[in-house]
């Protein structure tokens, strides 16, 4: 990439601050009666209304997770929890307000769309405000709304499957979400259905002092497939937002489902996301991410590997800078014979950032015949950062072949000499070593998020290296 | 029931690695005398206290405290010259001597060298307990090593403590054999302060029956230039169990310095079950630090080969595992002690 | 610019706080081939990389001229922009970053010009058949999984593209079969024209079989203890480096 390339980019796309301005917003903290009138305002059935309460009861019974980093400055009582756009769901961006059009334009979605994409969703603090499928996919029976109409429409395909595969009682702020959840993409791809190109649903939290609860179900019928992206920003702002979404993935028999996230929250954002994919006989699902933003990130995809034969990969980057701490990385349970898993986990620290991979590999019982292997690999960019690696294994049976390898350090003074012997500036042998370390992640991407993805870094990069 | 052997850093709830919950160990009080420690080198003893400090980690102030308080064996070992021969201690638990609870601790001088085997038996009757804590003080340039062995029974109550500090130059080898008990629970911390010190650490384990093993190994990278190195080898047949926690922490200022740590556990059984958390804690840029970590069983191929050759099933099983740990049995130098060590290899996995 | 292309007054290098060069004399004058021998800890590879400027040299005295400019203070890219190329003992393998790439974008800060793609890719075409390369190579990550043949190859590759006014060869031909060594002596005459200058640092005589040098060097522990003409690379082979210690 050329240097003029690195110049183009302007930092302040992710940092546009609309006006505060919504339709409702609620009234701060968490009470039965908050919830209730967010259920009102959703025009809710009885049954979601129900959920949402007892919801609410599971949260305050759970605690906080003694692990991790420090959630100690997240009260509720100061998050409003459903911000209404001052706008309706509309399938053509002409109807968008023009400040959201303008910011998703900048963010290059609807650019996105007419070139790479098959369908877009866009959120918009709690609400989607745009949601388009092209035509011979609707055709094909290819269901990709947002989660609200997705209720109205789908009731027992989203009752099934609806908070299922993550159940609230997981933890804390799952329990959350299921109490306060608004917006996200609800997708069923059919039987045999392939969808080529990828579909993608953008979520932009403007409101100061929010959060987002997206859900996102995804059911991928026996033998179909798909790729989804997600992609998440907001500008930043002195006191905490929150993000606690909920990303539900069925991949059935013989499918596959692709999950790429390209999360580039503000340095404000506590990112308390949840998400799970349950994989049947001989499906596979593989996940890639680029997690960037975000002042704490909790963030650890899990497969459930329930199906013969089932397969997952995780290919994934943490970039921690100053005041970040990303405590990422990946669940998986082997429940099945024959099942594999392959991960592949890369972070960098700089600028007094943490990046912690914290993972689970449980083989049960009767995983017979399973394979997991996985490899992490942290790169300090300086000695005032953090870089922690803490992976659990769990073997319960031998006929396995489990391996878990991991490397921290520097980036080798003989590599940049070697690459300024060849007439490059420190600075940018710096930053051609952390692309390349990133690259097995960027490569996995379609080919505008992994230009996205290297902008960031190099952003991410300016004035750390040099 | 009692919780001991908390991680460094905590996971998960619900990954049971944090720590181990042991539910029907009661903390006696009271305890009966010790009568059966045999030591081959009485010069080495010293008559000063034997340091009743806080532990970094230690298992648990319930463990730590009855050692403190409650100890039936205090050993100190200053090592102010060099030894060709090793200094061996023994304790055995019989009927008569059901309960040790020691405080071990081992000073050695300034560029001083030294060999130490520390080995715990008994015969076969139930109910024994052993709390012991090891206090390693390696001063500058001093040289030594140590073997921790437990060849106790596989109903025994098993708990050790090791803390080590190391000053500049200084270098501690150690070998953990760990074969005993019902329940085997070890902390290991190392304090690697002085620079260029160096700590290896080669451990072996082997669990039957219900035997369950907890291992917490931590070393903490201070000075500049210092090195770790952890290894780790099991067998685990029947439904034993096993919990390896390592963690390498390189602290601020531990500049150019190394740590590495390998982790295998072989299952021999398909009830048997790995539990492993191996941790790399970073504060420093300017180090490298590497682990790995692997489970599976026995090679099905090398298993058919040997008993080509004439072995029953079991014979070439244990082939395997003495193959597998050959690397670490090499490293004791002591012929006697190697023997004795393969003897009891063979014997457990009968 | 003058006929002095490099020129090396007096220059001491330590490498972690050891005196390795003591008082180096050396000068290189478009055309010409010089070649550095030595026995191993001579310090051949410290003064390849201390006219690089390799932070891990610290210069203690000395000086650095290259044409009629002062480098020995530059930092290594500039001198490399300047037109100084070494190709490297044990070449460092960098993980995402294609061949392809990573030449385009060297060329490009070499030249100062963009480059263009698609000549550029026939170029590199080129100079990989002439090389004995595999062409897939251009999109495999720099030096990773590389044979060390194909390490050695790599870097004859880039001295082409890159095409400086001094190319340093430190070890090219150590380790290398008969067939690379005459492929890499073969890129090395590719490059070689009567206005640059090529300085091969080596240990043994094999590459000389199929080049012909200017000046042979003897460097004993520090110092360049003999010059002459390419029968003493002979002598030394046939005789060792005992009479000079």
């Amino acid at each position: 990439m050329s240097k003029s390339n690195i110049e183009e980019i302007n930092r302040n796309i992710y940092d546009i601050k609309n006006k505060d301005e919504y339709d409702f917003k609620i009234k701060k903290g968490l009470t039965p009666e908050i919830i209730k009138e967010i259920s009102k305002q959703k025009n809710d059935p009885e049954w979601m209304k129900e959920f949402r309460l007892k919801a609410l009861d599971v949260y305050n019974k759970l605690e906080l997770p003694t692990w991790g980093p420090d959630l100690s400055e997240l009260n509720m009582d100061d998050i409003a929890t459903y911000v209404k756009p001052k706008t309706g769901l509309s399938n053509s961006w002409e109807d968008v307000p023009e400040d959201i059009k303008d910011t998703f334009d900048k963010l290059g979605i609807p650019e996105a769309e007419k070139t790479s994409l098959a369908g877009v969703g866009a959120q918009y603090d709690s609400e989607v405000v745009y949601h388009s499928m092209k035509e011979e996919l609707i055709k094909q029976g290819v269901i990709y709304t947002d989660m609200e109409t997705a209720v109205r429409e789908y009731p027992d395909l989203v009752k099934e499957h609806f908070m299922k595969c993550v159940p609230v009682n997981d933890h804390k702020f799952v329990a959350l979400h299921g109490a306060v959840w608004s917006g996200g993409s609800f997708v069923y791809v059919p039987k045999g259905v392939k969808v080529d190109i990828p579909l993608q649903s953008y979520f932009r939290l403007n409101s100061p002092e929010s959060g987002q609860f997206e859900h996102t179900l995804i059911i991928v019928d026996e033998g179909a497939s798909l790729h989804f992206i997600e992609g998440c920003s907001a500008p930043k702002y002195n006191k905490v937002n929150l993000h606690a979404g909920c990303v539900e993935l069925y991949v059935k028999d013989n499918a596959y489902l692709r999950y790429s996230t390209i999360e580039n929250w503000s340095k404000n954002m506590l990112n308390l996301n949840t998400k799970k994919a349950i994989v049947g006989k001989n499906a596979k699902m593989d996940w890639v991410s680029g997690s960037f933003g975000s002042k704490i990130s909790m963030l650890y995809p899990m497969s459930i590997l329930n199906g013969e034969n089932s397969k997952t990969e995780f290919t994934g980057i943490s970039f921690a800078g100053k005041g970040q701490n990303l405590d990422n990385g990946f669940k998986v349970v082997h429940n099945a014979p024959n099942t594999s898993s392959l991960v592949n986990a890369k972070s960098i620290s700089k600028n007094g950032g943490t990046c912690t991979y914290r993972s689970l590999v449980r083989v049960n019982e009767n995983a017979k015949n399973s394979k997991c292997s996985v490899s992490c690999e942290s790169l300090m960019l300086d000695d005032i950062s953090k870089s922690d690696t803490i992976p659990t294994s769990d073997i319960r049976t031998d006929e396995i072949e489990f391996s878990h390898e991991a490397k921290i350090g520097k980036i080798s003074d003989k590599t940049i000499f070697y690459l300024m012997s060849r007439g490059i500036s420190e600075e940018d042998a710096k930053a051609m070593i952390v692309r390349g370390f990133a690259y097995p992640i960027s490569k996995e991407l379609p080919v505008e998020y992994a230009v996205e993805m290297n902008n960031l870094i190099n952003l991410e990069l300016e004035g750390a290296i040099g | 029931m009692i919780t001991v052997n908390e991680t460094p850093v905590r996971t998960a709830r619900n990954f049971n690695i944090n720590n181990v919950k042991l539910d029907e160990l009661e903390i006696q009080e009271e305890i009966m005398p010790f009568n059966n420690f045999k030591i081959n080198n009485n010069s080495v003893l010293s008559s000063e206290n034997v340091s009743n400090s806080n532990l970094i980690y230690g298992l648990g102030d319930k463990l730590e405290n009855q050692v403190k308080v409650n100890s039936n064996k205090k050993v100190k070992i200053v090592i102010n010259k060099n030894y060709a021969e090793p200094i061996e201690l023994e304790f055995e638990l019989d009927e008569n001597n059901s309960n040790l609870v020691e405080n071990i601790e081992i000073i050695a001088e300034e560029n001083k060298k030294a060999d130490v085997i520390i080995k715990y038996k008994s015969n076969n009757i139930d109910n024994l307990y052993h709390n012991g804590i090891i206090r390693v003080f390696a001063k500058k340039d001093s040289c030594i090593d140590i073997s921790v062995v437990n060849l106790l029974n596989e109903n025994a109550n098993n708990f050790i403590s090791i803390e080590n500090e190391l000053e500049e130059n200084a270098k501690i080898n150690y070998c953990i054999v760990d074969f005993g008990g019902k329940n085997s629970i070890t902390n290991y911390y190392s304090n690697l302060k002085g620079n260029c010190s160096e700590n290896k650490i080669n451990c072996i384990y082997l669990g039957k029956e219900n035997q369950l093993f907890d291992l917490n190994y931590i070393g903490e990278l201070h000075g500049e230039k210092t090195n770790i190195n952890i290894e780790v080898q099991g067998a685990l047949k029947d439904s034993a169990k096993k919990k390896f926690k390592g963690t390498i922490d390189f602290k601020r200022g531990s500049k150019k310095s190394k740590g590495n740590e390998n982790e295998f556990c072989m299952l021999l059984s398909d009830t048997a079950k790995s539990l492993a958390l191996p941790m790399l804690l970073c504060d420093e840029e300017d180090v490298e630090g590497n682990h790995s970590s692997a489970a599976g069983k026995v090679d099905n191929k090398q298993l058919f080969y040997i008993m080509s050759r004439g072995f029953d099933y079991k014979e070439a099983m244990k082939l395997i595992v003495k193959a597998r740990f050959n690397k670490i049995l090499e490293s004791i130098k002591d012929a006697k002690l190697k023997n004795e060590i393969i003897y009891e290899i063979d014997n457990r996995l009968d | 610019m003058s006929e002095n292309l490099l020129e090396i007054k007096d220059l001491y290098v330590n490498a972690e706080e050891k005196e390795i060069l003591k008082g180096i004399n050396l000068k290189i004058n478009k055309g010409e081939i010089h070649v550095i021998m030595g026995p191993n800890g001579s310090g051949k590879s410290t003064t390849a990389n201390a006219i690089l400027n390799n932070p891990e040299y610290k210069k203690e005295k000395g000086k650095i001229i290259f044409g009629d400019e002062d480098i020995t203070n530059l930092k290594t890219d500039e001198i490399a922009r300047k037109g100084i190329f070494m190709s490297f003992q044990l070449p460092e393998e960098i993980p995402g970053v294609s061949v392809t790439n990573f030449l385009k974008y060297a060329k490009n800060k070499s030249t100062g010009k963009p480059v263009k793609i698609f000549e550029f890719r026939e170029e590199l075409k080129k100079y990989m058949e002439e090389l004995n390369m595999n062409s897939k190579n251009m999109e495999r990550s720099l030096n990773v999984g590389f044979s060390g043949g194909e390490k050695k190859k790599n870097e004859i590759l880039q001295l082409l593209v890159l095409n400086p006014k001094l190319a340093i060869l430190d070890e090219t031909d150590s380790g290398l079969d008969v067939d690379a060594i005459k492929t890499v002596s073969k890129g090395i005459e590719m490059f070689k024209n009567d206005e640059n200058g090529v300085l091969i640092i080596t240990h043994n005589t094999k590459i000389l079989s199929s080049l012909k040098a200017d000046y042979v060097h003897v460097l004993v522990d520090g110092r360049i203890v003999k010059t002459g003409t390419q029968e003493l690379a002979k002598e030394i082979e046939e005789n060792g480096y005992s009479q000079y210690k």
